[in-house]
């Protein structure tokens, strides 16, 4: 091995502390990067693997009444390839629980293979027979069904007994919801099943299909497609024409791979940072340590570029052993992630992949990252004589440092504090970055605690500030607000008020989105409503208000006209005005007066749904009106929500030991530095009689400054992050706003006084190893 | 007389310090033979180092120039200087300025590995008395034996002169002596031309010449007829 390169790697042995340190935090980085983008590519994949597979259709339309015949009249039309009528209806699952209300989505299916939206089976056979039932996974393993069980289903108010004849997934309901209001998966609660064709149809007494799956040849000119498609199939009522991008599970899992992709850029972007200030600034107080040796190299004969390249050698090995360790570690972890998630998401099938370029990009980029870095550390060896350096170097010009202006303050301090004041000024850099890991650590954690409880406060605010009903009660189809007076003869309440869900296709401009507006009485008592400054607003007699989300999909804002598109046969769209913009931290919807949202695209007095509130137990009396839908409680989503958060907990949990770790690992290194670069000053203290702990003692003073500077600093920094995310993170189904409580900042910030101690520790074993006597005998380079 | 290795001419350097000039060197002239032993000797301040730092290409002068083997390396650029320093020149520190974690022998091989050196290493650790200590580092060596490794590391890559900076400084006198007495056996086995500078005056007597110095100026330039074989020399 070349002598330069035996020092270089007995400088890494000296030095390991800090080496692993610096590159713990470049594996983390790059771990976090490789793990979660390859499981964003690979659920990507997976999906794409899938839909092929299953032939998943490329546009959805719900229509009144579509005949049989219509399959071939599309075929005909340049871009569409197939085209597959079906039938789907909403019916009820009857369990032995006359409390519980389950409902299941029944589809047609061919009795072989379907053209589009094929099945995958999981278990039984795929072919099916009158009165047989194939099921969808997330749903019979929910509710404990299997091959050869008997369930029984009412189907617009009759019973029929079917047979499971298979276990199976559909491209259609991966992420299995039954609306968009619905927000969170219930498996329990809401199923798909498939029957065969001929017989739904026999049974449901449908003479006729209800939607049309198709596939295009051309993706371009899809947007022209649902045009001819929303025009053409008018004459069947056409309700509803979207494509893959809209179709509800699909757009759920895409948002959930952006989500994952915004985390592979955001916080690998942070640790490399952060790796690459602390390897420039070791390499920094190594050249300076070492200014003697590069001094005497230079005299020897070496070259500046050979003793930049022999330091940057030990930035490149960071670079690449952090890249490569962290590559690989992540890689391995994709698998296990996307196996995670593809199980969460019942995905049957698995398309890992070792991307080698990846892994190669990953090293290149963090060599590339640190030889960066470690030039900004040494590019001071160009500065170096040799003939100077054979000199001591000449002590900084002692001056007072700022605080010793304050006199009141100085004054005050006791010896070794103002000793202390002193080496934090003399050594900005080095507690500069001290004070910014801590704070970076705190903000993490703020951020950390306000995700974890913002949920809850979501979830809280939503159910329980935003919306005040106790029950939420949908009707099958349209009702006369008659059948108030029923439900009334049954139940006790406080208050009941009839109500309008309506999907609608909402325009402003070139920008659209399809979700539900909600008709409300004048002066509702289930919903306050409230905007942005938190002004109350009430529902206008005419026009609309939206909730943020919609307003920023829309780019609409108060006073705009914006366009209703229906879904009702028959019915054109109607131009209303944006009244207000209103908070909403759950959902995405639009809020009318009942009477304007009938007048415009109803009739007088019609409703789909009521609002109860009320002590009584309601479910199971309201279980025999057939007019009922279902039949929601505020418990049935806070039990929803519960499970969901389970993934969000383990997601919490990692991210509290990512940011601690940065926090622990930076201080630790910063102290081994110091450390290892004031053994001399140490070892004279030792001689005058300090013992260890009181140097100690001294080094955690030094740290403990910085430190809750950092942290105090932390606090608004772990603020304005919070704004980031909440606005980054936004989604159809969650809107973040909120401040962090008090209570967040303080677990934070003892989270972060923890790790922050821990380190400190961990950096006294040193201290006690260190042979002071010997570094006081040993002047040598 | 012999060949001239290198013959300095007019040599000034000045240094600004603030609104004085310090001038550390002001006119010295003189010329070096191949093969002597040369010391420069001269208070704290006279400017030797100053004068030993320009002639191994470490610094550059105020005026003047310094001529070696015909090549004027006053007008060398900061490359060629490095390589001047590369291949003709041996350095030998006060204290003694060892690569703390290389081993004594790696510090050697360092320089021969750069200089593409075929010099024998372990023949040269035997002529510095350190064949049994090879393997020890800095740490683990006495001052004088560190000072040893530093002549053998200046020796390994065969330069055509060893300048020495007051390479007995910082070590006792017999430790200082055994020094010396490896320097002038470098001097004569290996044909090394030697410079030594130090303030030191009784090691002037083992030189072949001597230079002394005062306030950046050449007072006076001796030749000895009769140097003294170092192991003669008290102080």
């Amino acid at each position: 091995m070349k002598k330069l390169n035996l020092r270089l790697f007995r400088m890494i042995k000296k030095t390991k502390g800090q080496y692993v340190a610096v590159l713990s935090i470049i594996i983390t980085g790059i771990f976090i990067f490789t793990a979660v983008s390859n499981s964003a590519v690979n659920l990507r994949n997976t999906l794409d693997d899938y839909y092929d597979a299953t032939n998943f259709a490329d546009i959805f339309v719900t229509a009144a009444a579509l005949p049989e015949r219509l399959e071939r009249e599309l075929e005909g039309h340049d871009n569409i390839r197939q085209a597959d009528v079906r039938l789907a209806l909403d019916a009820k699952l009857i369990t032995g629980d006359e409390d519980e209300r389950v409902n299941v989505r029944a589809v047609s299916v061919d009795s072989k293979e379907n053209k589009i939206n094929e099945l995958f089976v999981k278990k039984g056979r795929r072919t099916i027979k009158e009165k047989e039932i194939m099921v969808i996974d997330q749903f019979a393993l929910a509710r404990e069904l299997d091959v050869g069980d008997e369930i029984d289903l009412n189907i617009r108010g009759r019973k029929f007994r079917f047979n499971i004849s298979a276990i199976v997934s559909s491209p259609e309901y991966v992420y299995l919801m039954e609306n968009e209001q619905t927000l969170l998966p219930d498996y329990e609660k809401f199923g798909v099943v498939f029957i065969e064709e001929e017989y739904l149809r026999r049974i449901s007494g449908s003479g006729l299909f209800n939607e049309v799956v198709i596939r295009v040849n051309n993706q371009d000119d899809l947007d022209e497609t649902k045009d001819y498609l929303e025009e053409y199939l008018k004459r069947y009522g056409v309700m509803r024409v979207i494509d893959r991008d809209e179709q509800l599970s699909n757009s759920m899992l895409n948002e959930e791979i952006r989500g994952l992709e915004t985390v592979s850029r955001s916080i690998p972007v942070l640790f490399l940072i952060f790796a690459g200030i602390m390897l420039s600034v070791m390499l920094s107080r190594i050249i300076k340590k070492d200014r003697t040796s590069i001094g005497v190299l230079k005299a020897v004969g070496f070259l500046d570029g050979e003793l930049i390249t022999h330091y940057l050698k030990y930035a490149a090995t960071v670079g690449i052993l952090g890249g490569l360790l962290g590559a690989i570690s992540g890689t391995l972890a994709s698998g296990a992630m996307t196996r995670m998630y593809l199980e969460f998401f019942n995905i049957p099938m698995l398309t890992v992949q070792v991307y080698y370029e990846r892994l190669f990009v990953s090293v290149i980029l963090s060599t590339i990252f640190c030889l960066l870095s470690g030039f900004w550390g040494i590019r001071a060896i160009l500065r170096i004589n040799p003939a100077e350096s054979m000199r001591p170097e000449t002590p900084k010009q002692g001056k007072k440092i700022i605080l010793e202006d304050f006199k009141l303050f100085w004054n005050k301090l006791t010896f070794s504090w103002r000793m202390v004041f002193r080496n934090i000024f003399r050594e900005k850099k080095k507690f500069l970055l001290i004070g910014a890991a801590a704070s970076i650590s705190c903000s993490l954690m703020i951020m950390t605690m306000w995700m974890s409880e913002t949920m809850d406060v979501i979830y809280v605010g939503h159910y329980s500030e935003f919306m005040k009903m106790d029950y939420n009660v949908g009707f099958k189809g349209f009702k006369d607000e008659g059948v108030l007076n029923e439900i009334k003869k049954y139940i006790n309440y406080e208050h009941m008020e009839g109500r309008v869900e309506l999907p609608f296709e909402i325009e402003n401009g070139r920008h659209s989105k399809i979700v539900n507006v909600i008709g409300l009485e004048k002066n509702t008592r289930f919903y306050d409503f409230r905007d942005k400054k938190g002004n109350k607003l009430s529902v206008p007699a005419e026009g609309i208000l939206i909730s943020s989300n919609l307003a920023k999909v829309l780019k609409a804002s108060e006073g705009d006209r914006i366009f209703l598109k229906s879904f009702i046969p028959g019915r054109e769209g109607e131009y209303v005005t944006v009244k207000g913009v209103i908070e909403q931290s759950l959902g995405i919807n639009g809020y009318m007066n009942i009477d304007y949202i009938n007048k415009k695209f109803l009739d007088k007095g019609i409703i789909n749904g009521v609002f109860i509130s009320s002590d009584d137990k309601i479910k199971a009396k309201l279980v025999n009106i057939n007019e009922i839908m279902s039949t929601q409680s505020r418990e049935d989503m806070q039990n929803i929500f519960e499970e969901f958060t389970g993934l969000i907990v383990a997601f919490m949990g990692a991210m509290v030991i990512f940011s601690g770790m940065l926090g622990f690992v930076i201080l630790y290194a910063m102290t081994l530095m110091s450390i290892n670069e004031r053994t001399l000053e140490f070892s004279s203290l030792r001689v005058m009689g300090f013992t260890k702990i009181e140097i100690f003692k001294m080094l955690i003073k030094e740290n403990s400054v910085m430190s809750v500077i950092g942290i105090l600093a932390g606090i608004p920094l772990g603020k304005l992050l919070v704004e980031y995310v909440g606005l980054t993170f936004n989604t159809d189904i969650y809107t973040f706003h909120g401040s962090v409580s008090t209570k967040n900042i303080f677990i934070a910030i003892i989270l972060t006084i923890i790790f922050i101690i821990s380190a400190q520790l961990m950096t006294y074993v040193k201290i006690n190893r260190l042979d002071f006597m010997q570094a006081l005998k040993s002047r040598i380079t | 007389m012999g060949d001239i290795l290198f013959r300095v001419q007019s040599l000034s350097k000045y240094y600004q310090m603030g609104e004085v000039t310090v001038k550390a060197l002001e006119d010295v002239s003189f010329e070096v033979e191949k093969g002597e032993f040369i010391v420069i000797l001269g208070p704290s301040g006279s400017g030797k180092s100053t004068l030993l730092n320009i002639i191994g290409g470490m610094d550059t002068p105020t005026r003047g120039s310094v001529v070696f083997n015909g090549e004027k390396i006053t007008n060398f650029t900061d490359k060629e200087l490095t390589m001047y320093r590369r291949y003709k020149i041996g350095f030998v520190f006060q204290f003694y300025n060892l690569i703390a974690t290389l081993t004594a022998r790696e510090n050697v091989e360092l320089v021969a590995e750069i200089t593409r050196s075929t010099a024998d290493i372990d023949e040269i650790m035997e002529a510095v008395g350190l064949y049994d200590r090879m393997d020890h580092f800095p740490s683990q060596m006495s001052g004088g034996e560190q000072q040893r490794v530093a002549i053998a590391r200046a020796v390994a890559k065969n330069p055509q002169i060893l300048l020495c900076d007051e390479p007995t400084g910082a070590l006792d006198f017999e430790t200082g002596i055994n020094i010396l007495k490896v320097l002038k056996d470098v001097n004569v086995k290996y044909k090394n031309t030697v410079m030594v500078i130090t303030h030191n005056s009784p090691i002037a007597q083992m030189a072949d010449r001597v230079i002394k110095m005062r306030s950046g100026t050449i007072t006076e330039i001796i030749k000895n007829e009769s140097p003294l074989a170092p192991e003669r020399i008290v102080w």
